[in-house]
C-alpha cells in the first residue's frame, strides 16, 4: 500500500449471488489493488477497477446528443426490446423499467434465459424459503441437491452454511450434519457428511418417493427406497432442515427438468413434521434485483411485455424466442454484456442495437451505439438484491461521473419529451 | 404551490369539531390558511362534501414480503391490467399490474382516487427497510412510512432474558431509526421465533420462548413500554397471538388486560375476537372485544373486516399461513427472515356461502356498530389480507345503510352466526362525520399526526371532496376533487397529477453504548455488516420523538 491508498470498508461483492459484504477494497491510484475476504471469483469481479469511458457510434460525442439520438431510434421503433444484463443497481433497473414502460416495449432479462424454471414453479406452487442469516443460525441439516457451493459460490459455505457458527448451532460445522446429492454429474461437495447418489433419470421419481415418504407412505421401487428412506429419515429428524439447489441452469438451451419443483413441493412437505426451507442460489451482479423491480413496478419477475400499454407476461415467449422470429427492430441492452448467454448474443446479430453498461465499447455485441458506464457497486451507489432477496446498499467503491442510473433517468425524460406512444 | 379556495362544499372536519357546515376552505403553499385574496383561484365545491384525505393506518403495499406476494400472483395482475393515467404534470406516468395486491404505481394511483392521501405499510422487516423505501418511492401521491417488525427479533429476545430493560428500548429505538421507520410492529410475539423451532401454538401469554425469561407478555410489555419512553407518536401496534383461531378471544382479552393503562394499538381485532373453541366450534365474540375497548381509553384498535371475494393473506405470522395453505391446498409461501422475523403467504377468497368467512364478517361489522367511540376504532382491511382497499366504499356503505347491511346478512352463510349481535339487529348506523372520524381524524389521531386528518389552519391540504350519493360506495369510490399537498391531483374524478409523496418516519436517540454489544451480536451471527445495516439517504424531515 502506498501512502495515497485508502480503503474502502464493507463492500459488496456483487460476483454471485452470495453478495458478501465484508469486502476492504484496497484503492490505490484510482486503481483496486486489494480486496480483502474476497474470493477468487470476487477478486476478477472486482479486477483492478479500471473502465474505458467512451460514447461510440453516435452522430456526435457529446453524451447529451447521443441521448437524444437513443431517444428517436427507440421512440421510432415499432417493437423495441429493453433487456438487462447484470452489473446494475437497482436504481438502473427501475429506471430500464420506466422506459420499458413509456416505450411500450418488451422487457426481460438474463433471468428468463437462465432462472425461469424455479421462478415459474415457485408461481405454481409458492415456495418455503428462508435468508441466508437465517440458515446460518438455525439450518441443522442442510442438503445440498446436485451443487457444490464450492464451484460457483466460493463463499457460501464458510460465511453462511455449514462452517459458521450460528445462535441454534453454537459449534458450527460439528452441529451440523451435510448431505450431498449427487445427481449424475452434477456432485453436491465434496466433504458431505453423507453422500446419496442418483442417475438423472431417477431424480424425478426419487423426489415423488421422497415426499410420500415423508408423509409416511413408501413407494418407489426397491433401487431406490432405501436411498430415499434414509434422506427422508434425517429431514424428519432434523429440526431445520435447508435444501440448497442451484438456481442458474448451465445452458439456456437445457431441456427442462421437474427439479424446481420438485425442490419445492418437497421442502413444503417438510414442513407439516418439522421446519424446512428450500435455498436456490443465483449468480452474481444482481440478478434478482431485475426480477424484484420487476415485480414491484409490474407484478411479473421477468419477460413482461408493454405493448398493449400495461404489463402482459410471457414467460413462454420471452427474449430467445422472440428474436428467433424477428420480433424486434430495436434493442436497448442495459448492464454488463460480457455477462450474457452466448445464445443472445448471438441472436442479437442484425438488430439495431444500443448498448449502455460497462465495457459496451469492447462489447462483442454488434452494437451500433455503445456508451460505457459503470459496474453497480464498484463504481456506482445504490441498492442491489443477494440471492435470499435481501437488499444491500452499495457504497461506489471507484465512483465515476457517468452513473446508468442518472444516464437512463435522462434517457427516460428524452423519450417523454416526444410525447407518449398512442 | 399555488393558492385556492373550495367554496360551498360541506365540511366534515370532526378534529374541529364541524359536521357539515358551508364555509371556505383556503389553501396555500401545501398547507390550509386562515384567509387568502379575494383575487385566490376559486373550487366550486357547491352540494358537495368535504373531507380530509383518507389515512390507512394499517396495509400492506411497499415490503418485500408484499413483492413476494406480487411475484406469486402473474393469473391476478393478467386479469386486471392497469394503463397508465393521463396525467398533465409532466410526471412519466406508470402502467402496472393490479388484482388484490397492485404493483407499487397502481397501488399510488388507485389509493389517490379513492380519495386516501397517506398509507402506512404494517410489517416491514427491518433488514429489508431499504426495499421498502425504494417501493414507496416508486409510489406516486401518497405520503407513506411503515412500522419495523420487532417482536420475534433475536437480539431483542436476549436483552428481555437478561433483564437488559435499557438496552431492550435503546435497540428499538436504534431499528426504528436505522430503517427509517415510523412504529414498532409487534406480529404473533414470540410465536414466529416459535414456528421457527417447530412449535405452532401459543397457548398462553407466559409460555417460554427460548428462555422462560422471555415470553409474548414480556416481549408485549418491553415493546409497549418502549414506544411510550421514546416518545414514539404511535404506540407499538399489536398483532396478538392466535389470529384466525376459533376462541382466540381469550388471548386477545388477555394481552390487552396484560397492558392495561399503556398505550396501545390492537389491529385487524376481527382476525382475533372469535369465540368457541380451536378446531371444533366459532362464534362471535365482537361484543366483549368492544366492551373492552370501550372501556379503556388508552388503548386503540383497528377493525381488519373481511369484504367478500379474493384476498391475499399475507402476513409475518408464519405459521397461520401454514394452517391456510394446509386446509385450503392453496399456494404457499413461507419465508423465515434472518432470526428477525418471518412472512407468510396464501391467496384467498371469502365466500358469502362460506361459514367462516360469514361470521368473520358479521364479527368486523359488529366491532365498528358495537364501538362507541369512532376514534379508537378506525376502518381497514388489512389490505389485501382481508379484501383490498378497493373495498372501503361498499365497506363505508355497509356502515351508513342499515337496509343495505341487513339485506346482505340475509344471502350469507348463516351456519355460525345464531346469537351474534348483527344477526339479532343493530340498528346503528354511521353518520358522515363518524365516517370522516374512522377514515382520517381517528388514524391520524392515533397515529400522532398533528397536520393530518383534519381540515383546520396549518393542516397539510390533502383534501377530498366527494359529490352525494344516495348510493354511499358509489359516493365513495369515485371522488370529484383530491387534493394533496395543495395540488389538485384528481379534477373531475379523473386522476391528472401524480406528484411524489413524502415519508413519514422517525429518528429517535439511543445511547450508544448500545453499538459496542450490537457489534459483537452483529459479528457472531449477522449475514451482514452492522455498518452496512441503516437505511441511508432518508429524505424529508422526521416528525419529533423524545430525544430524538
Amino acid at each position: 500500500m502506498s501512502g495515497s491508498a485508502r480503503i474502502v470498508e464493507n463492500a459488496v461483492c456483487l460476483g454471485c449471488g452470495c453478495a458478501c459484504d465484508d469486502i476492504a477494497v484496497v484503492v490505490d491510484g484510482g486503481r483496486i489493488t486489494e480486496a480483502r475476504n474476497a474470493c477468487p471469483l470476487g477478486l476478477r469481479w472486482f479486477g483492478d477497477g479500471a473502465l474505458p469511458g467512451a460514447v461510440l457510434g453516435g452522430r456526435s460525442a457529446a453524451i447529451e446528443e447521443v441521448i437524444g439520438e437513443i431517444a428517436d431510434i427507440l421512440r421510432s421503433a415499432r417493437a423495441p426490446l429493453v433487456y438487462l444484463a447484470p452489473d446494475l443497481t437497482s436504481e438502473a433497473q427501475r429506471a430500464s423499467v420506466a422506459i420499458a414502460d413509456q416505450l411500450h416495449a418488451f422487457i426481460d432479462g438474463v433471468t428468463s434465459a437462465t432462472a425461469s424454471e424455479g421462478i415459474l414453479a415457485a408461481q405454481r406452487r409458492g415456495r418455503a424459503g428462508a435468508t441466508l442469516g437465517e440458515i446460518r443460525n438455525r439450518a441443522d441439516l442442510l442438503v445440498f441437491w446436485a451443487v457444490d457451493p464450492a464451484l460457483g459460490y466460493p463463499r457460501f459455505q464458510s460465511r453462511y452454511a455449514p462452517d459458521p457458527a450460528g445462535v441454534h448451532v453454537p459449534n458450527g460445522r460439528a452441529d451440523r450434519t451435510v448431505i450431498a446429492v449427487d445427481v449424475g454429474a452434477q456432485r453436491g461437495p465434496n466433504d458431505a457428511d453423507v453422500r446419496i447418489q442418483m442417475t438423472a433419470e431417477e431424480e424425478s421419481l426419487f423426489c415423488a418417493s421422497l415426499r410420500g415418504c415423508l408423509a409416511g407412505r413408501t413407494f418407489g421401487g426397491a433401487p431406490i427406497l432405501a436411498r430415499v428412506t434414509e434422506l427422508a429419515t434425517r429431514l424428519n429428524r432434523a429440526k431445520y432442515a435447508v435444501i440448497v439447489t442451484d438456481g442458474e441452469s448451465a445452458s439456456p438451451t437445457a431441456a427442462p427438468s421437474m427439479r424446481a419443483s420438485s425442490l419445492i413441493a418437497l421442502t413444503q412437505a417438510l414442513n407439516a413434521t418439522t421446519r424446512g426451507s428450500l435455498c436456490t442460489l443465483r449468480a452474481g451482479g444482481n440478478r434478482n434485483g431485475a426480477d424484484t423491480v420487476l415485480s414491484w413496478q409490474t407484478g411479473f419477475p421477468m419477460a413482461v411485455d408493454f405493448a398493449r400499454g400495461a404489463p402482459a407476461y410471457t414467460p413462454e415467449d420471452a427474449t430467445l424466442s422472440r428474436l428467433a422470429r424477428g420480433a424486434f427492430d430495436a434493442v436497448l441492452l442495459i448492464g454488463a454484456t460480457m455477462s450474457l448467454p452466448d445464445t443472445l448474443t448471438g441472436a442479437l446479430r442484425g438488430v439495431r442495437t444500443i448498448a449502455i453498461g460497462p465495457r459496451a465499447s469492447e462489447s462483442a455485441v454488434d452494437a451500433s451505439i455503445r456508451i460505457d458506464t459503470g459496474v453497480a457497486s464498484i463504481h456506482e451507489s445504490g441498492i442491489a438484491f443477494r440471492t435470499d432477496d435481501i437488499p444491500l446498499s452499495l457504497r461506489a467503491v471507484l465512483p465515476t461521473p457517468r452513473d446508468t442510473a442518472s444516464l437512463l433517468k435522462a434517457l427516460g425524460s428524452a423519450i417523454a419529451a416526444k410525447g407518449a406512444v398512442a | 404551490m399555488t393558492q385556492l379556495r373550495i367554496t360551498g362544499g360541506a365540511i366534515h372536519d370532526p378534529a374541529n369539531g364541524i359536521d357539515g357546515d358551508v364555509r371556505d376552505l383556503c389553501i396555500d403553499g401545501g398547507r390550509i390558511v386562515a384567509s387568502l385574496p379575494g383575487d385566490a383561484p376559486v373550487l366550486q365545491a357547491n352540494g358537495m362534501v368535504v373531507m380530509a384525505g383518507g389515512i390507512d393506518i394499517h396495509a400492506h403495499v411497499a415490503s418485500s414480503s408484499v413483492t413476494l406476494a406480487r411475484r406469486l400472483l402473474p393469473e391476478e395482475h393478467t386479469l386486471d391490467p392497469a394503463r397508465a393515467p393521463h396525467v398533465d404534470d409532466g410526471t412519466i406516468p406508470r402502467s402496472g399490474g393490479g388484482g388484490t395486491v397492485p404493483s407499487t404505481f397502481t397501488t399510488g394511483y388507485r389509493y389517490a382516487g379513492l380519495g386516501y392521501t397517506t398509507v402506512f405499510d404494517a410489517a416491514v422487516a427491518p433488514i429489508a427497510a431499504r426495499q421498502t423505501h425504494a417501493e414507496l418511492d416508486d409510489t406516486p401521491i401518497i405520503d407513506g412510512g411503515f412500522f419495523a417488525l420487532l417482536g420475534n427479533d433475536e437480539y431483542l429476545h436476549r436483552q428481555i432474558a437478561a433483564s437488559e430493560m435499557r438496552r431492550a428500548t435503546d435497540y428499538a429505538a436504534w431499528v426504528l431509526k436505522s430503517t427509517g421507520a415510523y412504529a414498532i410492529k409487534v406480529v404473533n410475539p414470540g410465536g414466529i421465533e416459535l414456528w421457527k423451532r417447530n412449535v405452532r401454538e401459543v397457548k398462553t401469554l407466559d409460555d417460554p420462548v427460548g428462555s422462560s425469561n422471555v415470553t409474548p407478555r414480556r416481549i408485549l410489555e418491553v415493546l409497549a413500554d418502549a414506544s411510550i419512553e421514546l416518545g414514539l407518536p404511535h404506540p407499538t401496534h399489536i398483532h396478538c397471538n392466535n389470529l384466525g383461531v376459533a376462541g382466540n378471544v381469550a388471548m386477545t382479552l388477555d394481552t390487552m388486560r396484560a397492558l392495561e393503562g399503556r398505550r396501545a394499538h390492537f389491529t385487524h381485532l376481527q382476525f382475533h375476537s372469535y369465540g368457541g373453541e380451536r378446531g371444533k366450534s366459532w362464534s362471535s365474540a365482537a361484543r366483549q372485544v368492544a366492551e373492552y375497548v370501550n372501556g379503556h381509553p388508552e388503548i386503540t384498535g383497528d377493525v381488519g373486516q373481511v369484504m367478500f371475494g379474493d384476498a391475499t393473506t399475507l402476513t409475518a405470522d408464519g405459521a397461520v399461513e401454514y394452517l391456510l395453505h394446509s386446509s385450503t391446498g392453496r399456494k404457499w409461501i413461507n419465508s423465515d427472515i434472518e432470526l428477525e422475523t418471518g412472512c407468510g403467504i396464501v391467496p384467498y377468497s371469502y365466500r358469502e356461502k362460506a361459514a367462516v368467512a360469514s361470521l368473520q364478517w358479521v364479527v368486523g361489522l359488529e366491532l365498528f356498530l358495537l364501538s362507541t367511540d369512532p376514534w379508537r376504532m378506525v376502518l381497514s382491511t388489512d389490505h389485501p389480507n382481508g379484501g383490498s382497499f378497493l373495498s372501503y366504499p361498499d365497506l363505508i356503505r355497509l356502515l351508513m345503510d342499515r337496509a343495505y347491511r341487513d339485506e346482505k346478512l340475509k344471502s350469507v352463510n348463516q351456519k355460525m352466526l345464531a346469537g351474534s349481535a348483527l344477526a339479532d339487529g343493530i340498528a346503528r348506523e354511521y353518520t358522515l362525520n363518524e365516517i370522516a372520524i374512522i377514515t382520517r381524524a381517528g388514524p391520524a389521531r392515533q397515529l400522532g399526526l398533528v397536520h393530518k386528518g383534519h381540515l383546520g389552519v396549518g393542516a397539510d391540504a390533502d383534501i377530498t371532496i366527494y359529490s352525494r350519493d344516495a348510493d354511499f360506495a358509489k359516493m365513495f369510490s369515485t371522488p370529484r376533487y383530491v387534493l394533496k399537498a395543495g395540488t389538485l391531483v384528481v379534477e373531475e374524478g379523473q386522476l391528472r397529477r401524480a406528484p411524489a409523496g413524502r415519508r413519514i418516519f422517525v429518528q429517535p436517540g439511543y445511547d450508544d453504548a448500545l453499538l459496542r454489544d450490537l457489534g459483537k451480536y452483529f459479528e457472531s451471527y449477522s449475514s451482514v455488516q452492522l455498518a452496512n445495516y441503516p437505511v441511508t439517504g432518508l429524505r424529508d424531515t422526521p416528525v419529533a420523538t423524545r430525544g430524538g
